[in-house]
């Protein structure tokens, strides 16, 4: 169901995975970065976000997005989407987002491409 | 100013414009988000005016609001609410310092004091402002070794400032075009997308999710027009809690808002609901939008609601979003701009949905034809191709279909004891079901032509008694195997040839017409006529109207014309019936020939007598003639 909001958090030692699980507004959005910021202030440079279980993003979650990849960035870190649909490849393709960041069908090939 | 301040001096404006050359790579390396690079440009203002605190606070003009983007040392400040013409005394100041205000602000300082300055104890404010558009406050507290600014060090602050403002005013113009660039590909996108959906429920929940995420709403529904009730029932709804936990809505009782009731016109504006707001959007076929004062049953308060319209432009039913978020989680109103974006999303959603909903039509009308088929074919085989002869008798049937598969039947069956049982009846209803309780009655009737008494041939056995029993057997099997609405009129007649006793008995079915060899008419069964087979349980049918069997002894030249109602209500162009009188005058005047020759004349003049009227009821004809 799409209106069950949450991410998990899977952490290895040189990458972390969030997985959010329905609709990516503001609110699960804030919670993501919220979620990605503390890793980053961790020391994690390596991020994988899959969206397997979020068939919904609005503007406001692109722009999160966005602000996930310039914090990164800052870092000389790498951020890679895993579990898109087409349509949200397609607007991630169409958004830039990915020109500065990977764009993977699954979590283990978004990972192995850090 | 001695040597060595002069040289700190000249230091610190080195090392002031490295760190301005470095603001302006901040804001020129692609780093357009604020919200990330706010913290670099606070780290550059506060190193280069050595101030160990700060912060720098964001406006939302929509709301009139401030929220803090960045803060030395690290702090949480709710949104901080700021009057219009509060804004309006801070475009006027360049440098403020919070221990001697201007008057007009002296209010929304003492007002939000605690919360601005708290643990940051700031002492001074630069607004942040580009032309006459304010953006937010840059907000600084202690200076190292120092209370106050000197003039080159406010110089530099306001160059600074000016950059956070540029800095900001370009964050808002890129996240605005990316906005706008992410709401025209969705518009574009989902088009053809929700357009290749052929399930009506599919294409209503993508038409809910695409207009929830093109309009960053929080809730969004689909209700259609009932064409026929005048309503409008809800398809779908995001979040989904408007539908039951199985993900199906109630289908008995659909949320639905009646368009009859609604007086569109006569409510006052702040008595308005939403379902007045959605009876108005199919009434003017506008997009509307409100906000109301309590929650609405999508869930949000504020709502915006669209027309959805089919090719030919008439009004299929309303999408509805409601609760516009922003970031930071505030809700906001639609503005003319989604009103058009909503516009132009519902002109596509109902030409997917009425695409949706022809393929539907077209599907259930493929399996309709293709159940039809089927059951005519089960029903033409339980009419008899051939009649058996009977000693002493002429017997023939004709059965016609016409229009939707009906439930008629005859039969003519030689039982073991030399005796016969002559079958006619009429199924309610059409199509498969029709069909299979016709199959389920048949083989009813011929279990218990072989198993019970009435084959019997013996003057022992009271046949009228055995024939209600018969009767009372097949109501019960067509009871449980069908519904109240299924039922079967039936009219069983058994014949001893050796006898020339005709034993009858009729269930609710038309009364078969005999004529006597000297031309007199009897209506067989119309005093003793008993319900139909499967209406009611077997317990009530004698508190209605019971069984009763009848018997008649048969002379040579006696005519029996058995029929179901597909005769005698046949229509013509006039739209008159057929009806008894007609049968009975052709009847009258054939009494000579034999049973198929009576058969085929009543059969012409029925055709004779429609001529070119559609007939909807299929014809069946059943004649025994004693010879």
């Amino acid at each position: 169901m799409l209106n069950k909001f949450d991410i998990q958090i899977r952490a290895e030692q040189e990458y972390a995975v969030l997985e959010t699980a329905g609709y990516l507004n503001d609110s699960l959005g804030e919670q993501l970065s919220k979620k990605a910021q503390e890793l980053i202030e961790k020391g994690y440079t390596q991020l994988v976000i899959n969206l397997d279980k979020t068939a919904l993003i609005n503007s406001i979650g692109i722009s999160i997005l966005i602000e996930i990849i310039e914090a990164l960035d800052e870092r000389n870190g790498t951020l890679n989407f895993c579990g898109l649909s087409a349509t949200q490849e397609r607007t991630f393709r169409m958004m830039a987002i990915a020109k500065y960041a990977g764009i993977f069908p699954d979590e283990k090939t978004a990972i192995a491409n850090f | 100013m001695n040597l060595s301040s002069a040289e700190e001096t000249i230091q610190r404006l080195i090392f002031s414009l490295s760190e301005l050359e470095q603001l302006g790579q901040t804001l020129i390396s692609g780093h357009s988000n604020f919200n990330v690079s706010s913290k670099t440009y606070l780290r550059i203002t506060l190193g280069t005016l050595q101030a160990t605190r700060g912060a720098i606070f964001c406006f939302h003009p929509t709301d009139n609001y401030l929220t803090i983007a960045a803060s030395t040392p690290e702090v949480e400040i709710p949104p901080i609410e700021i009057e219009p013409d509060e804004v309006a005394s801070l475009l006027e100041c360049t440098l403020i310092e919070l221990d001697t205000p201007p008057k007009d602000l002296q209010n929304f300082i003492n007002r939000n004091s605690e919360r601005l300055n708290g643990s940051a104890a700031h002492r001074l404010w630069v607004p942040l402002k580009i032309h006459e558009e304010f953006l937010g406050i840059l907000s600084l507290g202690k200076f190292l070794g120092r209370t106050t600014l000197e003039d080159w060090e406010q110089e530099l602050l306001t160059i600074l400032a000016h950059q956070i403002s540029i800095a900001i005013a370009y964050s808002r113009i890129v996240e605005g075009i990316q906005s706008e660039k992410f709401r025209l590909f969705m518009l574009a996108e989902s088009a053809p997308q929700i357009c290749q959906l052929l399930q009506p429920e599919d294409a209503a929940e993508q038409v809910v999710h695409q207009a929830v995420a093109l309009l960053d709403a929080n809730v969004g529904g689909l209700m259609l027009i009932h064409p026929e009730q005048q309503n409008l029932e809800l398809r779908y709804a995001f979040p989904e809690t408007l539908i039951s936990e199985n993900g199906d809505q109630d289908e008995k009782n659909p949320i639905s808002i009646s368009l009859k009731d609604v007086e569109t016109d006569t409510t006052e504006a702040n008595e308005k609901t939403e379902f007045d707001m959605l009876a108005g959007v199919v009434k003017e076929g506008m997009t509307d939008r409100c906000a109301f004062k309590t929650e609405t049953f999508f869930g949000g308060k504020n709502l915006m609601a669209g027309p959805i319209q089919g090719r030919d432009g008439d009004i299929l039913g309303v999408l509805v979003v409601g609760d516009k978020e922003e970031r930071g989680g505030r809700i906001a109103e639609f503005t003319d701009e989604d009103e058009i974006l909503l516009d132009s999303f519902a002109k596509q959603a109902g030409v997917a949905i009425e695409n949706a909903h022809l393929h539907q039509e077209a599907l259930e009308a493929r399996e309709l034809q293709a159940e039809m088929e089927e059951a005519r074919k089960i029903q033409e085989n339980l009419i008899p191709e051939t009649l058996p002869e009977i000693p002493g008798y002429e017997v023939a049937g004709h059965y016609e279909p016409r229009g939707p598969v009906g439930g008629d039947y005859y039969d003519c069956i030689e039982l073991s004891t030399g005796g016969w049982g002559l079958a006619i009846a009429d199924v309610s209803g059409k199509g498969m079901q029709a069909a299979l309780l016709m199959a389920t009655l048949r083989a009813g009737l011929l279990s218990e032509l072989t198993s019970s008494k009435v084959r019997e041939e013996s003057d022992s056995i009271d046949m009228k008694n055995e024939l209600v029993e018969m009767a009372m057997t097949l109501n019960s099997l067509l009871y449980v195997s069908g519904t109240e609405e299924k039922y079967a009129t039936f009219f069983y007649s058994h014949l001893n040839p050796e006898t020339d006793t005709l034993t009858t008995l009729n269930g609710g079915h038309n009364p078969p017409l005999i004529v006597k060899n000297d031309g007199n008419i009897v209506w067989m069964g119309q005093d003793v006529g008993g319900l139909p087979l499967g209406m009611f349980p077997n317990d009530m049918v004698p508190l209605i109207a019971k069984y009763e069997a009848e018997q008649i002894k048969l002379e040579s030249g006696d005519l029996i014309i058995f029929y179901t109602d597909g005769v005698t209500e046949t229509v013509n162009t006039e739209d008159e019936f057929y009806d008894e009188e007609r049968l009975e005058e052709v009847a009258k005047t054939s009494t000579d020939s034999d049973a198929s020759h009576i058969c085929n004349l009543i059969y012409q003049a029925v055709m004779d007598f429609q001529g070119d009227a559609d007939q909807f009821d299929d014809l069946t004809l059943l004649v025994l003639r004693k010879k």
